[in-house]
């Protein structure tokens, strides 16, 4: 397999070239952005991501967990406040809200740290401190035979840089 | 193997030792390199500010809470009046984070940061306050459900309970929320550090590159985050209220009080952030990036929010009077005209008189003039809670109960103290972490560059 690093400027540059390498079969891609573009995102993986069945399962557990500690803390030792029963539903509202939120925001942080793969460790070969800057990659893996073809494909959309990085 | 395509190989070579930086990223990393004066002195004011503050707290806690200055009917005083007047602080970052992030306003991005940092470090300032108000502060795990000896648990129908859930929850999700959008801009750090910096925040930024595949889940978490964090943010300090609506305090027991409350809140909040961030911007020559426009639009929801809190103050004095109830009505009037008029005054001339000049627009669009009159909310603001805490107590319910409270030495220079504990730690921050949202802003400005650039060959994209 051989790698093509190649730079860009803009972000819609980004996105056409991979709209166009993901269409002609070249799947193997990583983009690399300064900054977030929906367009990029977009053209690399339009499918919704998963971060929300985090959030979901996150939210789901609070509000669980919020109304289950509190009705059964109450029934565990209970004592009338109030005139209101054991376990009044109403005010278990606030505290079952706020876990829900508590436990949906966590969940939500930790669906980033795993799908991102967030956590300290080496950055990648091709990665560079420009693309921190205000440039744009786009790494392509792809067969010799291809190298051509990927590589015509990128200058024709304004690749400022294209860079034959490794084979193996 | 065949040999690479001449282009390619040739492109290798001449590829550039080392890429030129964008201006952005020079600009709001220089905040963090280099000498400043002002930033020394105010960091070794803030440091002594704090010293003190722990004396005067290690005093109290060996003395007991007999040395404030509570005296029957009024229990609670200046550290329950800071404990809100931070948590309303608070509001602002969340509100410019999360809310106008879900409404799309573009103009937020330069200042998110600094109303973000600042929201951390002032619910971290006022989660303090109940601990110091509790006196014994080694018990303040009583506050928490946890099993123990004698299988008692917390009073869930308490509003001081919803409290302890509340102010964890708002903390824990806005340092979420922080860090989150905090590692791109670690990440340009890391990029440009060297040594044992390099190190360091090379850990913090936990292996971002900027791939899509790290944005895609970005995105969607910074949506995620805004989208509970709004309903938060609103909740937060109306359960602040609770703890005064849910008492049959006269003064106290209102409906109103959620709305009244999260209104002031984004009100005084606003206003910090404009104390905060036009020193910021003066001294670290960041006009470039926070411009008058976004200094303006705060003004506009300075001077929006401060209807909503002028119409609260006459609201609860029309209920008052209208009522007919006379505990009610004697509170009101005490209020005014009672030995605590100062505070009341102040309260209505800072939060409701003053920012009615910012209708007009020469006054709006003057910087100076705008962080004088952010300074005098703040006072107006903090005036604002001590006005509902100790003049309702004082007044409270039989003439023959009431009485006064005078804050003691040791409780203002605690209050002082936390001005200083807030601002020690924004001016670490500002040393350590870019004050402005790098990635936000070059988003901005890379999709100009980019709509130009569409333009001018003449075709949208």
């Amino acid at each position: 397999m051989t790698t093509l690093v190649s730079v860009y400027d803009l972000p819609s540059d980004v996105s056409t070239v991979v709209r166009k390498l993901k269409s002609r079969g070249f799947e193997d891609l990583t983009t690399y952005s300064p900054a977030p573009f929906e367009e990029i995102e977009e053209a690399e993986d339009p499918k919704p991501s998963a971060v929300r069945l985090f959030t979901l399962i996150g939210g789901l557990t609070g509000v669980v967990t919020g109304f289950g500690i509190q009705i059964w803390m109450s029934m565990d030792w209970p004592i009338k406040i109030a005139g209101k029963n054991i376990a009044a539903i109403p005010p278990m509202w606030i505290i079952g809200f706020e876990l829900t939120i508590l436990f949906g925001g966590i969940l939500t942080v930790l669906g980033l740290v795993i799908l991102g793969g967030l956590y300290p460790r080496s950055l990648d070969e091709h990665y560079s401190p420009r693309f921190s800057a205000e440039e744009f990659g786009v790494v392509v893996r792809c067969e010799e035979r291809d190298v051509a073809e990927v590589e015509s494909l990128m200058r024709d959309n304004n690749a400022k840089e294209v860079t034959l990085a490794a084979s193996h | 193997m065949a040999p690479p395509p001449a282009s390619a190989v040739a492109d290798a070579m001449n590829a550039p030792a080392r890429p030129r930086d964008s201006q952005t990223n020079v600009d709001i990393m220089a905040v963090t390199k280099g000498f400043h004066w002002p930033w020394l002195l105010a960091f070794l004011f803030a440091v002594a500010g704090v010293l003190m503050a722990l004396g005067a707290l290690i005093y109290e806690t060996y003395y007991g809470l007999g040395v404030a200055g509570y005296q029957a009917p009024v229990f609670w005083g200046v550290y329950i009046i800071t404990f809100v007047f931070w948590i309303g602080i608070g509001h602002a970052g969340t509100l410019i984070s999360a809310i106008l992030f879900l409404f799309r306003a573009k103009w937020r991005n330069a200042i998110n940061r600094g109303a973000e940092t600042m929201t951390v470090f002032a619910v971290l300032t006022a989660a303090l306050f109940p601990l110091i108000h509790i006196g014994r502060l080694w018990k303040f795990y009583f506050l928490l459900p946890y099993p123990n000896q004698r299988y008692l648990w917390v009073n869930f129908k308490s509003p001081l309970l919803w409290d302890v859930f509340a102010i964890n929850t708002y903390l824990t999700i806005s340092v979420l929320f922080f860090i989150v959008g905090l590692i791109p801009d670690i990440a340009v750090a890391r990029d440009r550090a060297v040594g044992w910096k390099k190190a360091i925040y090379t850990i913090v930024a936990a292996g971002w590159q900027g791939t899509g595949k790290q944005w895609k889940a970005h995105n969607r978490a910074v949506l995620h985050l805004s989208g509970i964090a709004t309903p938060l943010v609103l909740s937060v300090h109306s359960i602040v209220s609770w703890d005064f609506a849910m008492s049959i305090v006269p003064g106290w027991h209102a409906t109103i009080f959620a709305p009244y409350f999260v209104a002031g809140a984004i009100f005084g909040g606003f206003a910090m952030v404009l104390v905060v961030m036009i020193p910021v911007r003066r001294i670290f020559r960041l006009e470039r990036y926070i411009t008058d426009y976004h200094f303006e639009n705060m003004a506009r929801f300075i001077l929006f929010t401060s209807l909503i809190c002028g119409y609260a103050y006459g609201a609860e004095y029309f209920i008052a009077w209208y009522s007919g109830v006379e505990p009610e009505q004697t509170s009101f009037w005490q209020r005014a005209f009672g030995p605590y008029w100062f505070s009341t005054w102040c309260m209505i001339i800072f939060n409701v008189v003053m920012p009615q000049l910012l209708w007009i627009k020469k006054l709006r669009t003057n910087i100076p003039f705008l962080f004088v009159l952010s300074f005098f909310i703040n006072l107006g603001m903090w005036f604002e809670r001590y006005v509902i805490i100790i003049t309702s107590l004082s007044r409270e319910y039989v003439p023959a109960a009431w009485g006064l409270y005078i804050p003691s030495t040791v409780e203002l220079i605690v209050l002082s103290g936390s001005f200083c504990w807030f601002s020690m730690f924004f001016l670490l921050f500002l040393k350590i972490f870019p004050i402005i949202a790098i990635s936000e802003v070059k988003e901005l400005e890379i999709h100009a560059r980019d709509h130009a650039q569409a333009q001018a060959q003449g075709g949208a994209h």
